[in-house]
């Protein structure tokens, strides 16, 4: 158990006060506690890196057990397919580059491999992944997931790179236990591992992410978890917990996700800054892969590898943006199973998050007649039994959007 | 009353009472305040797309659809980017046959035919086996991808063996036809000079061109001249002050701040970049980077000029 959590639950005499879900569930307080984490987390090795001429000073963790130590924020590659902006941070002291096969079709790791072409192999940590064709309903891998196929994905991504190996490999987007075990890509992994050419395994999930990340701890194959980990997922005690069992585990954190919430298109932060810091400000994270596009944001991340601290200022900005929500559903599943009409209670929370929060009332609409709800709807059960884990009352959000049925689709076209 | 307002009153209360001020604000809304977005008035063939049946197939499971919300959980860590090019909607459908052969068809929309250009350009390669269908597409095992006004289709096949090309080449067909016309890629791209040109190399950056939240959008191409490799790109501003606002400040950022700023011809030594070659005219600024050969930047600069007054 983490200081963290000792701190939330006993009282100066060792009495347990609250539980410390309850307590972060039911207080923007309890919300506020986790930003600040005592003195003794923010112990980290800061090493001075040459960048650009100047000298600067890179707070480094390292990264499980692998034996590698990276400063605290590197480079997500996905948005931008600009050489410049990763020539320039490797110059200005990042270290590991974070892609995927499938971004731009594989011309991203084309890309980074023309800029890494001029660098000595021990001057950069290089991360790829590669998925296999699944269920995007059940999230379960299909008959043409085979170990070959992934292997052959593996083969691709060494050719666009243009390297030997590549430092990290990731079974990637996972969000259920029974794929983050799936034989046939453990066996890969292991495989590739055992041909040198990949020096660490690894798993990335954006959802569900506490289920996945156990499962990688269970299986034993994985190196390192790449996961996202943000201030406004109202899970992340549940996703912190799994970090820390992970950490323990001697797995390697890599963190994602952390300025963008994952189904926001903007980020919702005045300073970006203040969202990378609150993610490490968990001793188990090793280092976090931003996706920075411009040069101005590149500097904003080095100043935050620099100096990761949150100041009071920082977290009071987060604690207002953390507050404000209220219609977006966190797509945590734990409703699934609780209605006892089986009402697909997340998509029509995503339908209450149309009309009130993204105002596209059409949309809405869709989304509710693609249900083929009952003709009653949370009219007849009298207590709703349904707890959700951000506290929605559930039931009424459903009777309200439920009524977009009533309106003639032409009123809105 | 605001528009959460008019909405919740909407829905809560009788619904017939109150219709005609729920449509009169969306109305209101639409064409004043612009929050509910044209979703198929920039697209109305993909408003009425349906997946088309195939002979020999049937459409097995139900068909998805994700949003700008959404598209995350379909394409992960990928969905960024299509967002950075106004993603719509995406439709995706499945087929199978009776030898267990399948078909995955992604119809991805975009805002606009420029934006669904965009994201294609990101992920064409420039030596792919190119087709003739949509507004342009090309075809490699297991994969047909092709671009059709403001929607890009992904077909993917598995199991298909021998049979794949012809098998993607029979659903791009009707799923072409099912979306109807498509268009042609955007004109500008005509004005780039033809001499060193790399075929299929043109790209569309929607934001942040050259790394700067000041430097909006940008078609950029690939050029090759003994063996010399470089870039020419082209931003076409909203307006001349748009340009005027976009060179006083890629000026400010290289270390020549100026109060104002005349169209014509500048070198600017870039940080990032080195040295750029760029010409302002009217709401269009033209450039050439990694060149060293102030010569060579200027003859490319002003070929682009002369293409670039052609079109118009």
């Amino acid at each position: 158990m983490g200081d963290a959590d000792r701190r939330e639950r006993t009282g100066p005499m060792g009495k347990r006060l609250i539980g410390r879900r309850d307590f972060m569930k039911s207080t923007l307080a309890g919300f506020g506690g986790f930003f600040f984490l005592p003195q003794i987390d923010m112990k980290q090795e800061f090493n001075v890196v040459e960048a650009k001429g100047k000298e600067k000073k890179f707070a480094y963790r390292p990264l499980g057990k692998t034996g590698i130590k990276l400063p605290v924020i590197n480079m997500g590659v996905m948005n931008t397919n600009d050489p410049s902006l990763v020539k320039v941070a490797l110059d200005s002291g990042m270290v590991m580059l974070d892609t995927a096969q499938t971004y731009q079709r594989g011309q991203n790791e084309g890309m980074i491999g023309e800029v890494l072409k001029a660098r000595p192999r021990d001057a950069f940590v290089l991360a790829t992944k590669a998925r296999l064709p699944s269920d995007q309903k059940t999230g379960l891998y299909t008959e043409e997931a085979t170990e070959g196929a992934f292997l052959k994905k593996v083969d691709v991504s060494l050719k666009n790179l243009g390297l030997d190996y590549v430092d990290i490999y990731y079974h990637h987007n996972v969000w259920k236990r029974e794929s983050a075990l799936y034989e046939p890509i453990l066996k890969a992994l292991e495989k590739v591992k055992k041909e040198g050419k990949a020096r660490f395994v690894g798993i990335t999930t954006h959802m569900n992410e506490p289920e996945v990340i156990q499962a990688a701890i269970d299986s034993k194959v994985y190196d390192v978890v790449l996961t996202s980990y943000n201030f406004q997922q109202k899970h992340y005690a549940e996703i912190r917990d799994a970090i820390a069992r992970a950490a323990q585990a001697g797995l390697g954190i890599v963190g994602m996700k952390a300025i963008r919430a994952g189904n926001r298109q903007e980020p919702t932060v005045k300073s970006a800054a203040s969202a990378l810091k609150w993610v490490l400000q968990d001793p188990n994270v090793s280092t976090i892969v931003p996706g920075f596009t411009t040069f101005d944001e590149m500097s904003i991340d080095i100043a935050v590898a620099e100096n990761p601290l949150l100041t009071d200022p920082e977290n009071k900005d987060l604690e207002k943006v953390a507050s404000v929500s209220g219609l977006y559903c966190q797509g945590c599943r734990q409703c699934l199973g609780q209605c006892p009409e089986h009402l697909p209670i997340p998509d029509l929370m995503r339908a209450y998050m149309y009309t009130y929060a993204y105002r596209n009332v059409v949309h809405a609409q869709e989304t509710v007649l693609s249900l083929n709800l009952p003709a009653r709807v949370c009219e007849d059960c009298g207590q709703c039994p349904v707890k959700c884990s951000i506290g929605f009352h559930v039931s009424a959000k459903i009777r309200d959007v439920a009524r977009l049925r009533e309106i003639p689709t032409e009123f809105l076209g | 009353m605001d528009q959460e307002a008019l909405i919740g009153s909407c829905l809560r209360g009788n619904f017939e009472m109150k219709k005609r001020y729920f449509l009169k604000g969306l109305l209101f809304a639409y064409l004043i305040l612009g929050w509910i977005h044209p979703l198929w008035a920039s697209d109305s063939n993909l408003k009425t797309f349906t997946f088309p049946d195939v002979v020999g197939w049937r459409q097995s499971g139900e068909i998805q659809t994700f949003n700008p919300e959404t598209l995350f959980e379909y394409i992960n860590g990928g969905a960024d980017l299509y967002l950075t090019y106004d993603f719509q909607e995406l439709k995706v459908g499945e087929y199978s046959n009776e030898k267990k052969a399948s078909v995955i068809i992604e119809v991805y929309r975009h805002k606009t035919p420029i934006l669904a250009f965009g994201i294609y350009s990101q992920e064409r390669l420039p030596d792919a086996d190119f087709l003739e269908i949509g507004s342009q597409g090309y075809i490699e095992t297991n994969v047909l991808n092709f671009l059709a006004g403001s929607t890009y289709v992904k077909i993917n096949s598995f199991k298909t063996g021998a049979d794949d090309r012809e098998i993607l080449m029979t659903f791009a067909k009707r799923i072409s036809e099912a979306l109807g016309p498509g268009g042609a890629l955007p004109s500008i791209l005509s004005s780039f000079p033809e001499e060193g040109k790399k075929k299929h190399s043109e790209k569309f950056i929607a934001v942040k061109f050259l790394g700067y939240a000041f430097l909006h959008s940008a078609f950029i191409v690939d050029y090759e001249v003994s063996g010399m490799k470089f870039k020419l790109f082209v931003i076409e501003g909203v307006e001349r002050s748009d340009c005027r606002d976009m060179m006083l400040k890629y000026l400010q950022q290289t270390g020549n701040p100026a109060k104002d700023v005349v169209e014509g011809h500048y070198t600017l030594s870039d940080p990032y970049h080195g040295d750029i070659g760029i010409h302002w005219k009217g709401r269009n600024i033209w450039g050439i980077l990694n060149v060293n050969d102030a010569s060579l930047r200027s003859k490319y600069l002003e070929l682009f000029d002369k293409r670039l007054q052609e079109r118009k």
